[in-house]
């Protein structure tokens, strides 16, 4: 914790700017803490501390079939950083790779290469390694033994500073993991880092006064290109191979929308399947835990290990059982046609195939076996229920949390802190109303659109962000300039396996998601520095407005 | 009788004695449209500006919002509105309990 200097005490001011002026001393030194941390991290694993690994969740490990097992490519196994989750599993239960020899393989990537990517806060070199050599000592019980993940850094992480990249959580070092974190650790998976990401979950990955920080991993030298938000650290490090998975937040697209933009797959779950305990609050009705992974397989054992039933959050209790999602995610072949488990409807909105990528994909999707397109219409009143004023009846549920900072520093929420006096200015009629419309889009897409199929194209994840149904978003191509083009499916409630089926089916009879960005140069002066000392430029107040979640 | 819109004087009343209702000071951030150097938190002016345009769109967008009336009643009936489904706060949850 920082601590101002007495002798820096001001006492020519009076109480309210002394303590602004606290405050202001506090804020730079957390930025130079951030910096001084991603530095010692370029420098090596060994100057981080090791944290206590216990948790408050103590329920059973997930079971795992054959199918979370998968021989490795031949062009996979020379560099371990290059393998699927299901493929390091293969490898290391097979005696074929130490969890000690991956984590470092991933430690020396984020050595060589976080400098320019920015992907991390925090590095937990020293911890992921004691991890590694003490899950060496089992028996692999599960996929995700010994697999380095990267964790966005809302996710409480027991004696691991967790800030959410804010003013206001600078020095929070919380006293248990968050229960996705802890249920992932029991499956045996390792914390390697905790990631950048938009301050309290609104943007991009920034620093807390909007300064960007973290790159697409696809186009490093060009801070422009949009990463996707707010879990913009855990997809770089993941499509980075910086690590080889990690969790994300969506409450306006910040799962799907980073993995669209490079080239993941990622999976926001319905609401309820993984627990919200242990995660920093930023709208409690919109907030979805879930995995950003290189693939249809990886996704569905990251969010088979992270969801199920926990007595810290009501949301997670007496919803349907988790169904087989690795199985869901293994098309299976039949005279040398791909085909889904089941028949499996896929419906096309108005306007959805604007272009030929999309025309592509959907042309790709017809021609595996089980797999059929129907047009569907767009419900009635869509674009009201699901535009800006209907999305913004959520703001209230991130000011009411945040009452306290709210009265004593409005400046501690940097260049975000509009849309939480927006949320107090609401009122409680309009919220109660943005409720009961809540429930009427819903039983307009249930009645009007999945009569009619049992997954839909979207063309934003935000309609299913308000209802709290399941998306997924992965890779259908590249632009001319190289950038990764993905789309997203949205699912019924609880149909996260059929959103699965069709994407695993997708990555069987194509090669998107095998694609990786090349490695980026990386200049002498950003080595010396441990940090790029480029201005990628800042957000202001205003364009946090236009782009929060 | 159409309500007279409020000016932006009356907003800005309005907006600081709301927040002020909460306890929250609006002259914690800087004065004018200026943002702090330290934390980028917007000038006052500026938020003031922007939160009157929240008032305007959003606010009285949801508050003219009429629910359409039950299946069944007489739309023409006011009284049929008070019969509107409860809210939900998580829809996609309850329709574990509503088969």
């Amino acid at each position: 914790m920082t601590h101002l200097p007495m002798t820096s005490s001001p006492t020519a001011l009076d109480a309210g700017e002394a303590d602004q002026s606290v405050k202001a001393v506090n804020r730079r030194a957390f930025l130079m803490q951030t910096a001084a941390i991603t530095a010692a991290a370029a420098a090596g694993a060994a100057a981080f501390p090791a944290a206590a690994s216990a948790s408050s969740w103590s329920g059973k490990a997930p079971k795992f079939g054959s199918d979370a097992y998968v021989k490795p490519r031949p062009e996979a196994i020379a560099d371990p950083t290059e393998l699927t989750v299901a493929e390091a599993a293969w490898m290391i239960k097979n005696g074929k790779l130490k969890p000690v020899d991956l984590v470092e393989a991933y430690l020396a990537r984020i050595t060589a290469y976080d400098s320019v990517y920015q992907a991390f806060n925090t590095v937990l070199g020293a911890e992921a390694l004691a991890a590694a050599k003490a899950v060496a000592r089992k028996k692999p019980t599960s996929p995700l033994h010994g697999i380095p993940l990267a964790i966005k850094d809302n996710y409480w992480t027991k004696g691991v500073r967790t800030t959410a990249n804010s003013y206001l959580f600078q020095d929070f070092v919380p006293p248990y993991d968050a229960t996705a974190v802890a249920r992932l650790k029991s499956a045996g998976a390792i914390v390697i880092g905790k990631t950048q990401m938009g301050p309290l979950a609104t943007t991009r990955a920034t620093t807390p006064d909007g300064r960007i920080t973290t790159v697409n991993a696809w186009t490093p030298n060009n801070a422009s290109t949009d990463p996707g938000g707010s879990s913009t650290g855990t997809a770089t490090s993941v499509a980075s191979r910086m690590a080889a998975s990690g969790t994300g937040t969506q409450t306006g697209g910040s799962i799907t929308a980073p993995s669209n933009a490079q080239n993941l797959t990622g999976l926001k779950p319905t609401m309820g399947r993984v627990s919200l305990a242990g995660i920093i609050p930023l709208s409690y009705t919109r907030d979805h835990p879930g995995p950003l992974a290189r693939d249809a397989k990886d996704a569905a054992i990251m969010l088979t290990a992270m969801a199920g039933e926990d007595s810290a959050d009501p949301r997670t209790q007496g919803l349907p059982p988790l169904p087989d999602l690795v199985a869901a995610a293994t098309p299976s072949f039949s005279k040398g046609r791909c085909r889904t488990r089941k028949k499996i409807r896929v419906g096309v909105l108005p306007g959805y195939a604007s272009n030929t990528t999309r025309q592509a994909f959907l042309s790709t999707l017809d021609g595996i076996d089980n797999i059929s397109l129907v047009d569907v219409p767009l419900p009635d009143q869509w674009d009201l229920l699901t535009g800006n004023d209907f999305n913004n009846v959520r703001l209230p549920e991130r000011s009411e949390p945040f009452m306290p900072y709210l009265r004593s520093d409005l400046r501690g929420f940097g260049v975000s802190v509009t849309g939480w006096l927006q949320g107090a200015l609401l009122g409680a009629n309009e919220f109660i109303t943005g409720q009961r419309a809540k429930l009427l889009l819903l039983e307009r897409v249930l009645d009007q659109v999945f009569a009619k199929c049992d997954v839909v194209v979207q063309t934003s994840p935000v309609p299913f962000d308000i209802l709290g149904l399941p998306e997924i978003g992965f890779p259908i191509g590249f632009s001319a300039a190289g950038v990764p083009i993905g789309t997203i499916l949205g699912g019924a409630p609880y149909e996260e396996d059929t959103l699965l089926s069709v994407v695993g089916a997708y990555q069987a009879v194509t090669d998107w998601h095998w694609k990786r960005p090349a490695d980026p140069a990386v200049p002498a002066a950003t080595a010396r520095a441990l940090k790029t000392t480029d201005d990628r430029g800042r957000l202001s107040a205003d364009d946090v407005l236009d782009q929060m979640q | 009788m159409a309500v007279t819109p409020p000016t932006d004087a009356e907003l800005n009343t309005m907006i600081r004695a709301r927040l002020a209702s909460l306890g929250i000071d609006l002259d914690q951030l800087p004065a004018g449209t200026t943002a702090d150097p330290v934390t980028g938190s917007p000038g006052r002016d500026s938020v003031l500006a922007s939160l009157r345009s929240f008032v305007r769109s959003s606010v009285t967008n949801l508050a003219s919002f009429q629910m359409p009336a039950p299946a069944g009643s007489d739309p023409a009936h006011a009284a049929a509105l008070s019969q509107q489904p409860a809210p939900m706060l998580y829809p996609s949850i309850s329709t574990e309990w509503r088969r």
